[in-house]
């Protein structure tokens, strides 16, 4: 790759994640041209009714004037699946940011696949694929030659996955974190305000930190598919969610809570990487433990071999979040291939 | 918890030369002994104990001793103490109805101490929840007390929140 270079791009997904990415990337474009030497030319974006396919380059500003554009565009194809047309398309780069089944990674996985497939760079922001199928996936990107990426996966913007780069001369041994902002924000409100988790789940979902449905984020599930992620990526493991041994934090009562805080403890749903184990489950943590944060912020703590503790600390989720975890991998991608 | 025993000569600063490499190295000092009754040759025997970050014991001990060698402290002594074997933990459900006094015996019988209890209930047989700070064996390790828990949890139909 040289200078001036152009990177043809396409978006699977348009949805809050999908349009938050767009925005940044018209908003980053020049910023990237003049830094890292490359422009981004977006050639695909592909709905569930149809995609929008311009070899030209598709306008970005044309589009986010008005999302209707895109279905108004003379190039928009109807009823078209971006699992038939992936690897008819002349791009570097697939970023997937579908809404997927948290059981089968579907549709995200064959989106994934058959971009491998294509020897097609890959960035994802779903989960699913990565902890149901992660072996399958790196073993098909090496095999392939093709780099994947999935940072905004896990705790969003936070270098959850990108500081293994940095800790390249250490040892990690051991991970503890708060993946889930709504468990936290929901254990939160119980501890200092006494109430219920029923009533405290209630606040969740009126405020918006919880789905109408929280069953996955409740049960643990989803802090266990993002254990699964980091664990596979930091310690080197290949592990899927169903090696982790999950507790959710519907059965804390307020008793509880009470009971912790005689100890100085507060309780706090970890998901723990250790010894070969993968656990997501409420824990007592001391007060004054780094681990004792409050609302849905998410944290990292790993444990190091010669640097003792090291912690993240940030925003688990959000459009804007995780958009710009994609366009980090994105650039990373671009450096990685030569770009620079 | 690190103990180590060394003789520093009876002048002022030779202790502060002593604590150098050990706080310099990130060692948690609890306390320091002079034993100046056992003085010998205007050597003094000294007890210090310190707490250092477990992932790091190996790589600072090191150091602390390489030290204290540059400094020429005579070190007779240097022992790692073992962890305290104490573990808190909740349990929620009908922590009464399923017999508390049964769980203590059977934590009991695997020489699982119970060293404090606190309880909260409304009705007796309601859901209630205990908070428990037990004693287990140096030769038990977490993973095998949580298991052995969580055995009469599963029975029992209790939660379990560990520390």
């Amino acid at each position: 790759m040289c200078e001036d270079m152009e990177v043809k791009i396409c978006l699977i997904g348009m949805g809050n994640v999908g349009t938050c990415f767009l925005q940044l990337l018209k908003e980053k474009q020049d910023n990237i041209r003049v830094n890292f030497n490359f422009n981004c030319k977006l050639v695909a974006i592909f709905e569930h009714d149809g995609a929008l396919i311009d070899n030209d380059g598709i306008d970005l500003d044309n589009l986010l004037d008005d999302n209707t554009n895109l279905r108004k565009n003379q190039h928009w194809k109807s009823n078209v699946k971006a699992q038939d047309l992936i690897s008819t398309l002349n791009i570097d780069i697939c970023i997937e940011t579908t809404p997927t089944n948290p059981n089968t990674g579907e549709p995200a996985l064959t989106h994934i696949i058959e971009a491998l497939n294509k020897k097609i760079d890959v960035i994802s922001s779903n989960k699913a694929p990565f902890y149901l199928h992660y072996k399958k996936i790196q073993d098909l990107a090496k095999k392939m030659n093709s780099l994947v990426k999935f940072e905004a996966t896990v705790a969003s913007c936070v270098p959850a996955i990108s500081i293994k780069k940095s800790l390249i001369g250490n040892t990690i041994s051991r991970i503890s974190a708060i993946l889930n902002g709504t468990n936290n924000y929901i254990l939160s409100r119980m501890t200092t305000e006494g109430i219920s988790f029923s009533v405290a789940l209630k606040e969740a979902q009126e405020l918006g930190y919880a789905e109408t449905d929280p069953t996955l984020d409740i049960s643990g599930y989803d802090a266990a598919g993002k254990l699964v992620i980091i664990s596979n990526e930091l310690l080197g493991w290949s592990k899927s969610i169903e090696d982790v041994k999950i507790k959710g934090i519907t059965k804390i009562t307020p008793h509880a809570l009470e009971l912790a805080k005689l100890d100085d403890y507060v309780i706090k749903h970890l998901a723990i990487a250790e010894g070969n184990n993968l656990i997501v489950e409420p824990r007592l943590v001391k007060r004054d433990s780094p681990l004792n944060i409050q609302g849905t912020i998410n944290l990292i703590e790993l444990q190091t071999k010669y640097a003792g503790s090291i912690i993240l600390i940030g925003k688990g989720a959000g459009g804007f979040e995780a958009a710009s975890a994609i366009l980090n991998d994105l650039i990373n991608i671009v450096q990685k291939r030569g770009g620079l | 918890m690190i103990y180590l025993e060394v003789k520093l000569p009876d002048i002022p600063g030779s202790l502060i030369e002593l604590i150098k490499p050990v706080s310099q190295n990130g060692g948690n000092i609890h306390g320091i002994l002079h034993h100046h009754d056992k003085k010998i040759n205007n050597m003094i025997p000294v007890n210090i104990w310190f707490e250092l970050s477990e992932e790091l014991i190996e790589i600072s001990l090191k150091n602390i001793k390489k030290g204290l060698m540059e400094k020429n402290i005579q070190l007779i002594k240097i022992s790692v103490g073992s962890k305290n074997k104490i573990l808190t933990f909740i349990l929620t459900g009908h922590v009464f109805d399923t017999d508390i006094t049964e769980t203590i015996k059977r934590l009991d019988s695997r020489n699982i101490k119970v060293l404090e209890l606190h309880a909260k209930f409304t009705e007796i047989d309601e859901i209630s929840s205990v908070i428990m700070k037990v004693e287990f064996p140096e030769d038990m390790t977490k993973f095998e007390l949580t298991n052995e828990i969580e055995k009469i949890c599963k029975e029992k139909n209790l939660f379990l929140i560990r520390s």
